[in-house]
């Protein structure tokens, strides 16, 4: 089973409907999980509990999981010295602090089969350095560094960690952003073109590739960085 | 159900086999955290698994992972003893 946060929508979803699509057995976790027609549990990724209360259940089927993608996370455009505290609290606590808690969480469960893949989710802002997404870019730079540290901690149980960076893709997340400024960000990448929630799909299935097991601790930029 | 005495021996022996210095003896002030430790961290996730293990053979969950047993990691993992005494503890509340 691999383990899909995120699952209700955007870059989650996609990743979902490739894996189902391959037969591959999808958990997946989402605030609300109502409208998915596959096993999943309601989990805000930002409460340890919840996501405690959720790998209850999970550990209660006794379902072997190989995999961990933390595809949920939460953006907000904001200048640093005017982004409110609420929003600032709520993007580090669902985006690096979702990430950790789960990490922790659930790769006991990979742990005990000695196997197993965690594939977080950074960004393209990170490298770049782009106004208006400091805080952003703060909290994904903590999901890279927190990951290439876990990759080296979780090594010996055969379990590899990488970060997956993707630039503007087109979800809910860069709703807020304008043409002009999306067509800036994909000429800063090593190839000019906007690439979409299935390229990533496409590298979420290399990443759980038992071929791939000797890539680990890294951040692979879609469409280069 | 098995008594105490031999699900701590069975700790203890756990312990032993993956310390890092061989035939070590394993007594109730065996360190687990720190530079007198055997263990390093991921043999101490191990063990925490086959706690586990032996907790739900027993028919309880042995919690290591919570946020009230993270807060209390450093005096749980103090020493072999102390695990043991919430291996105990655990089994007995559950």
């Amino acid at each position: 089973m691999i383990i899909v946060t995120g699952a209700s929508k955007g870059i989650g979803k996609t990743i979902c409907e490739r894996l189902l699509s391959n037969n591959q057995a999808v958990i997946g976790l989402a605030r609300d999980t109502s409208k998915l027609d596959f096993e999943s549990y309601d989990c805000d990724v930002s409460s340890f509990k919840d996501i405690e209360n959720t790998v209850r259940k999970i550990k209660k089927n006794s379902k072997s999981i190989q995999g961990l993608i933390n595809a949920a996370g939460t953006a907000s455009m904001n200048l640093a010295l005017l982004t409110p505290s609420d929003i600032s609290k709520k993007i580090i606590e669902t985006n690096l602090l979702g990430t950790i808690y789960c990490c922790q969480l659930i790769s006991p469960l990979m742990i005990r089969e000695k196997n197993g893949v965690i594939i977080n989710f950074s960004t393209i802002a990170v490298n770049l350095a782009l106004k208006g997404e400091s805080i952003y870019a703060a909290s994904k730079a903590g999901v890279e560094t927190f990951s290439k540290v876990l990759a080296r901690e979780l090594s010996s149980f055969n379990i590899n960690v990488n970060c997956i960076a993707p630039g503007p893709i087109d979800t809910s997340l860069i709703k807020g952003v304008s043409k002009t400024e999306i067509n800036n960000l994909i000429s800063r990448q090593v190839i000019q073109k906007q690439f979409t929630k299935f390229d990533i799909a496409d590298i979420v299935e290399l990443l759980l590739n038992k071929k791939f097991k000797s890539i680990s601790g890294e951040v692979l930029h879609i469409g280069g960085s | 159900m098995r008594n105490k005495l031999n699900l701590k021996k069975d700790i203890y022996l756990k312990i032993s086999n993956l310390s890092e210095r061989p035939n070590v003896i394993i007594d109730d002030d065996h360190s687990l955290i720190g530079s007198d430790s055997t263990l390093d961290s991921m043999k101490l996730v191990e063990l925490c698994i086959y706690l586990e293990d032996m907790a739900s053979e027993i028919g309880f969950d042995f919690d290591w992972t919570s946020e009230s047993a993270m807060s209390r990691s450093r005096s749980i993992f103090k020493t072999a003893g102390s695990l043991t005494i919430e291996f105990f503890e655990q089994m007995e509340s559950k």
